[in-house]
């Protein structure tokens, strides 16, 4: 689900980018009666585009280009509420295992295709069996049912709460049945979206460019008369793209915020990942100490989440005990006070729970990362407890945790939907749960969000106290999302959940 | 001569082989799962298995390395995992660039050397001591912190440059040349002083040699000695200096085209390797062993043509 290891390698790693020097736009394009304000929207995107092969789709900063060339089933607006887009309206039955999806019947895609029934379901077919880097959104689904031309019915094999948000991400997105799964859609999308790709305006791995489709069904989201992301990996690549005007928007870090506020730049707030320390092994298989819930709460107490953020990320971002964010519906104010910076608080329960000399603790690390482990080492061993930092190759951290190689783990997650966070890190499904812990408590709390329909953002406060109470996990902070865009060729707007905001969130300045 | 090429390319060959398999070898053990990276975490294990089985990842090492040598030998060199270009097309496109960086920077490189070290071996004095005193600064300034000096004066305060490239796609030589002229400059400084200080001291060595003395005596031009005598005995210290200096820069400019954010090899290796693109960084491997290779020979067939001694040994 979550972009931010592979969003994380790409920033310490290569840049590779061309700019097509920013021309303001000829002619208003054959958007005709759109709300054009017309210009070019200039990205400078922190990842290349994988495939634009629509099953090859992918979450967060990756998401962002294939809304150029096409439509999602349901629009997910800035807030979050899921909105009428390529479906007009949905519902589920009693059982929350059939979903009925009325379609529009005017849209076609750009290679003259039509937009139906038997389109949606060649693409969800498609999508599940491509086995592409977001598979896992289709995970639930069954089969997909025709109903007649402009209505499918999608049947789960079980509720999947997040399933309608699924639909306005990756698993949504609607290619033309008639190109799916070729080399050619890979290279050239074909979609029912606002935007067409410029063939001539393109190179693989460096820009892509995109002009506005004529007879698009809705002119309103075609407000520029020309797109270009230009893939800028570098994080001092995409500062100097963006001092210099090269680019409209872009990603930057927290330390570059002084020098992009110099130059009149604006940040734009919003919150998506959460960091901290993942307490994996709660039954205690490799570290038998951590199997005591008391060395876990311990370990928060010992934590100076406010110098850390301070420190190391420049006081851009919220510290938190938990692991659910604020508009997730699963937050729960007071928890954040659960466990105060403390040390001696810390000693008391480690000697409480027979540790009064502390214990060994391996906890790997990962280039990128040599402050954080730094400051943790530093207020683990205030209290006692012996860090030895092992360093991973990026490449394989996430596949280390998931193989349970390590009882305590680092990292930067996707502050999502609940029940997407819950099948993230704490189902026995979980990759980040790799030693399945649970607890028949647990398992009744994940029960009922599973099976609560629209209740599962207030049932999931539930799983949200356990967790944090059990201290599953020691989280430090949600990270500001340091996104900056010049004022003065355009404005945006934040997308939730989201690292970089939805093309449709983009303007043209007045 | 011709036993000499033919001796130097198949201990090319040779080490081509041998660094494939090396390089595939510590790939393949470096415990990357890449069906995982690809596919997320919130994928399951059977989605994992299956995208494992479709990348061939499932088979035993050297069994994937014929695979792959196989295609290499037929022209295919795959295509990568995170991407939809085949590895030939991502190298064909990014080739160009970071070769024309390199021979800019090198000719460059020589030419200013070359220069600098014979002005400075010739008047000796205070020129001398201004190319030895720009060497060690030279030296002492990494390229990549120059390219950043760089882009900060002349691209964002002054703009006489774009700070990240403009190469698009049929872009004219003024793209081109404009957004190459940063990037080459800062790879030239540090090459050239310590280039500047070879050629230097090799150029003196030959000046003290006996056959300068009789030519001096026998009235030929200085002139004459130094160009058509000096700088032929001279040009071996220097051109192998060079082609060290070129394989220096082929590293050198992975972090010189992230700055520039220019569309280049080094930069793909470097995204490359931490993905765990197997295809692609055996393809970057591969160009850049033979571009290693094939400097290396130019450079003996020139110290062959200028020197015979070399030939016979």
């Amino acid at each position: 689900m979550k972009l931010a290891p592979l969003a994380r390698v790409a920033a310490v790693t290569a840049a590779t980018a061309l700019i097509f020097t920013g021309c303001a736009a000829g002619s208003p394009s054959g958007s005709e009666g759109a709300s054009s304000g017309g210009g070019t929207l200039n990205i400078g995107a922190v990842l290349d585009i994988a495939s634009w092969d629509p099953s090859q789709a992918h979450v967060g900063h990756a998401l962002q280009p294939y809304q150029a060339p096409y439509d999602t089933l349901i629009l997910r607006e800035p807030d979050g509420t899921l909105s009428p887009m390529l479906a007009t309206e949905w519902a589920y039955d009693e059982d929350q295992t059939a979903l009925t999806v009325d379609l529009r019947d005017d849209v076609t895609f750009s290679d003259g295709e039509v937009f139906d029934a038997e389109a949606v379901k060649t693409n969800l077919d498609t999508f599940k069996a491509a086995n592409g880097r977001q598979a896992a959104q289709l995970t639930a689904v069954d089969s997909v049912d025709v109903v007649d031309e402009d209505t499918v019915q999608i049947n789960l094999s079980a509720p999947d709460p997040s399933f309608t948000y699924y639909l306005s991400q990756a698993a949504g997105l609607m290619g033309s049945p008639a190109s799916l799964g070729t080399d050619e859609i890979a290279a050239e999308p074909v979609g029912t979206g606002p935007y067409v790709m410029d063939p001539a305006g393109s190179v693989v791995g460096s820009q892509y460019t995109f002009t506005p489709r004529e007879d698009y069904w809705n002119h309103d989201l075609q407000k520029f008369d020309k797109i270009v992301f230009k893939v800028l990996t570098d994080p001092t690549a995409r500062l100097n793209a963006i001092v210099s005007k090269q680019v409209d928007v872009t990603l930057l870090e927290a330390r570059q915020t002084e020098q992009a506020d110099a130059a009149g730049l604006e940040l734009l707030e919003s919150q998506v990942d959460w960091t901290g320390l993942l307490l994996f092994d709660r039954d205690g298989e490799l570290n038998p100490a951590l199997a005591d819930v008391t060395v876990r709460q311990a370990i928060n107490h010992a934590l100076d989440r406010e110098t850390m953020l301070e420190q190391i990320q420049l006081g851009y971002g919220t510290v938190t005990n938990q692991v659910f964010g604020p508009e997730s519906g699963a937050y729960v104010d007071e928890l954040d006070e659960t466990y105060p910076y403390d040390p001696e608080k810390a000693k008391d329960l480690l000697a409480e729970a027979g540790y009064a000399d502390g214990f060994d603790l391996v906890i790997p690390s990962f280039v990128g990362l040599e402050s954080i482990s730094a400051a943790i080492t530093q207020q683990l061993g205030d209290v006692g407890i012996r860090v030895q930092t092992e360093t991973v190759p990026v490449a394989n951290i996430v596949s280390d945790f998931a193989a349970g190689k390590y009882p305590v783990g680092y990292f930067f997650l996707f502050q999502g939907e609940p029940w997407v966070a819950i099948n993230q890190l704490i189902s026995t499904e979980a990759l980040y749960n790799p030693f399945d812990s649970t607890s028949p408590e647990l398992q009744e709390l994940i029960d009922a969000v599973h099976f609560g329909g629209d209740e599962a953002g207030e049932l999931a406060k539930d799983v949200n106290r356990y967790v944090t109470e059990n201290a599953w996990f020691a989280p430090l902070y949600r990270l500001d999302q340091i996104v900056y865009v010049n004022p003065a060729t355009i404005t945006a707007e934040p997308q939730i959940q989201q690292a970089v905001p939805s093309i449709y969130n983009f303007a043209p300045a007045e | 001569m011709v036993t000499f090429t033919l001796k130097r390319i198949a201990s090319g060959i040779v080490l081509l082989v041998a660094i494939s398999l090396l390089t595939y070898t510590l790939l393949y053990f470096s415990g990357t799962n890449i069906a995982r990276n690809i596919l997320g975490d919130m994928a399951t294990e059977d989605q994992v298995a299956l995208k494992q089985q479709e990348l061939g990842l499932d088979q035993p090492l050297f069994a994937r390395f014929l695979d792959w040598a196989g295609g290499v030998l037929s022209g295919d060199l795959g295509r990568s995992w995170f991407n939809a270009e085949t590895v030939g097309q991502s190298l064909m496109n990014r080739l160009p660039i970071t070769l024309t960086l390199v021979v800019v920077a090198i000719l460059l490189t020589a030419i200013l050397a070359t220069v600098l070290g014979m002005t400075a071996a010739v008047k000796r004095g205070w020129v001398d001591r201004v190319v030895q005193i720009g060497a060690v600064i030279g030296d002492a300034i990494p390229g990549f912190v120059l390219a950043i000096i760089f882009v900060t004066i002349f691209a964002i305060q002054l703009g006489l440059f774009p700070a990240i490239s403009t190469i698009a796609p049929g872009a004219g030589p003024d793209a081109w040349l404009i957004s190459l002229t940063l990037p080459a400059i800062a790879m030239t400084v540090t090459a050239v002083t310590s280039g500047a200080q070879q050629v230097r001291s090799a150029v003196i060595a030959q000046l003290e040699k006996d056959y300068v003395r009789t030519l001096r005596s026998r009235g030929v031009s200085e002139r004459e000695i130094l160009f058509k005598h000096v700088l032929r005995s001279a040009a071996p210290a220097g051109l192998t200096v060079l082609s060290l200096q070129f394989i220096g820069m082929l590293g050198g400019v992975v972090i010189i085209e992230q700055i520039f954010a220019l569309p280049g090899m080094g930069a793909l290796a470097v995204s490359a390797t931490s993905l765990g693109d197997i295809p692609i960084v055996m393809g970057v491997v591969l160009y850049t062993v033979i571009i290693v290779i094939i400097v290396n020979l130019l450079v003996d067939l020139a110290n062959g043509w200028l020197n015979p001694k070399v030939r016979v040994s």
